[in-house]
């Protein structure tokens, strides 16, 4: 049962100052799900999303990764072939070739030596092309990465996670700064991948209509607490509206 | 906040101008400053500027002292950037492994790179010239030293300030702090380090000159005894040749970085 169970969130909060970020947020994910988080903005699908990806620690509750809690997972190199996550553009080193930028998703497997000699003749040449053939930019390998469009980049990123392979696969707002066109063509192509290697993706979108086409979960936050958490075709306009309101009437 | 910082501004730049106009009184204006004699050796010195010594001696003079002061300068800037690229990267920190050992780190790595360069060339100059007498090494070494200081200094800084994002990024891949250095933090900031570097060697190539008062021959060395003859018009040739030198070096570093913009 819990080897089904890939993800366990048990009552999470996390507080800014102040400002309550999350509180006592708690679901399954089991493996193979494709989730959207949606809500509107500073529901907390960010901070959310950076604490199963342990850029932030919660301030009580447990996560739980595969039957191990998320802290036991010191090693961050252990770690990163079980989390990976994607984020906007800027995630990727500019002034690297392409090529190197996808082949760091192999760092956690590298060690020094074989990581510093790559940058001058790439190893694992053959993974890298194949990983950036799928995502339909085989002829820009040796570009430099800050010389591509964003949705070139934002592929670029993708094909990084090619080659690192995690288990769950995060992304937060993975499409917010491209054109309808090129978002449709990444999520198409994050949730194809994501199902031929069976890994389970959780990703935040503010766009509605994307989680539904793309994804077989939503998982609705507001001010920091589960709104809804519906399969795909379950969720109704009115609960959307409801959501996005911007004051609750009372 | 923010208009209290503003404010504070103000203050320090009034406190600045205070400085400088007090520091204008500390001149004493009315004797030293001017030549005793007056006017006559500028008017000699300026008009030489016209009629430099081109004689094929004195040219062949100012190229052996080109290329030694040129040799210095590299030799000095090479071990220069060695050094710096080592303790400017211990002195950002970044290969720390916890908060605290990170500021203890920063902290005694900049104390360092703050006293390699709190002393100028000239004064380790004359410190290694009185150690070791007159020798290349004491040259290269006193070059080195206070540039491998700014450099270093610089270098830490801009790797400091290399966006955050990316190399969470790769931490998030599973990189090490040591494959973070090569994969995020050196390539963002490489382009900037060569240029800096570049500015740096030119500045290096003026140090050089300067250092052969010192007695260590080059370019300079040859301008004082020009000077001390009162043969103005070779001081020209060789102040002109240093002026190509840096030139060239200009033009050098404006290739470079018409090349790293690709
Ligand atoms: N670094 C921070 N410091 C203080 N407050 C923050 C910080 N990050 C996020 N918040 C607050 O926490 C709440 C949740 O933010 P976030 O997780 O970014 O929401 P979302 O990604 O859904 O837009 C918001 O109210 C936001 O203002
Ligand atoms: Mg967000």
């Amino acid at each position: 049962m819990s080897n089904q169970n890939i993800l366990e969130i048990n009552q999470i909060s996390k507080n800014y100052e102040r400002k309550i970020a999350l509180s006592s947020l708690s679901f399954i994910v089991e493996k193979g799900e494709l989730i959207a988080l949606i809500g509107p903005s500073g529901a907390g699908k960010t901070t959310l999303l950076n604490l199963l990806a342990t850029i932030l620690q919660p301030d009580s509750g447990e996560v739980i990764v595969d039957g191990k809690p998320i802290t036991q997972y010191a090693d961050q190199k252990k770690r990163a072939k079980k989390i990976g996550i994607i984020r906007q553009q800027f995630d990727l080193v500019g002034q690297l070739a392409v090529i190197h930028n996808v082949l760091a998703g192999r760092l956690a497997d590298w060690g020094f030596f074989k990581s510093l000699f790559s940058l001058f003749i790439p190893q694992e040449k053959q993974v890298a092309m194949k990983a950036l053939e799928r995502v339909g930019l085989p002829d820009k390998a040796y570009e430099r990465t800050s010389n591509l469009s964003g949705g070139e980049q934002q592929r670029v990123a993708l094909a990084r996670l090619l080659m690192q392979k995690p288990e769950i696969i995060l992304a937060d707002e993975p499409v917010a700064s491209l054109d309808p066109a090129r978002a449709d063509d990444i999520l198409d192509m994050l949730t194809k991948i994501a199902k031929e290697e069976h890994q389970t993706v959780i990703a935040s979108l503010h766009s509605v209509e994307y989680a539904r086409k793309y994804f077989t979960r939503l998982i609705a936050l507001k001010n920091g607490e589960l709104f809804f958490d519906l399969p795909a075709e379950h969720v109704t306009d009115e609960q959307l509206q409801d959501l996005y309101q911007l004051k609750e009437l009372k | 906040m923010l208009s209290f910082d503003l404010h504070k501004r103000k203050v320090l730049t009034l406190f600045l101008l205070l400085l400088f106009a007090w520091s204008l009184f500390g001149v004493n204006w009315q004797e030293g400053v001017m030549h005793s004699s007056g006017i006559g050796p500028a008017a000699e010195i300026f008009a030489a500027m016209f009629t430099p010594d081109l004689s094929l001696d004195i040219l062949i003079l100012a190229i052996e002292s080109s290329w030694l002061t040129l040799a210095y300068a590299t030799a000095g800037m090479s071990l220069a950037l060695i050094l710096a690229l080592i303790i400017g990267i211990l002195a950002s920190g970044v290969l720390a492994s916890g908060k605290r050992s990170r500021t203890y780190m920063k902290g005694s790595f900049r104390g360092v790179l703050g006293f390699m360069r709190a002393i100028h060339e000239l004064v380790w100059a004359w410190l290694f010239v009185a150690s070791f007498g007159l020798s290349p090494y004491a040259a290269i070494f006193a070059l080195a030293i206070p540039y491998g200081g700014i450099l270093g200094r610089i270098f830490a800084d801009m790797i400091n300030d290399v966006p955050e994002e990316p190399i969470l990024a790769l931490k998030a891949t599973g990189a090490s702090r040591l494959q973070c250095l090569f994969y995020g933090y050196l390539p963002s900031v490489k382009n900037s380090m060569i240029s800096y570097t570049m500015y740096r060697y030119e500045c290096a190539v003026r140090s050089s000159a300067i250092m052969s008062f010192v007695g260590l021959g080059g370019l300079g060395y040859q301008i004082q005894l020009s000077l001390n003859d009162l043969h103005y018009d070779e001081v020209w040739t060789f102040i002109y040749f240093l002026i190509i030198l840096v030139i060239l070096i200009d033009g050098w570093s404006n290739m470079l970085r018409k090349r790293m913009q690709l």
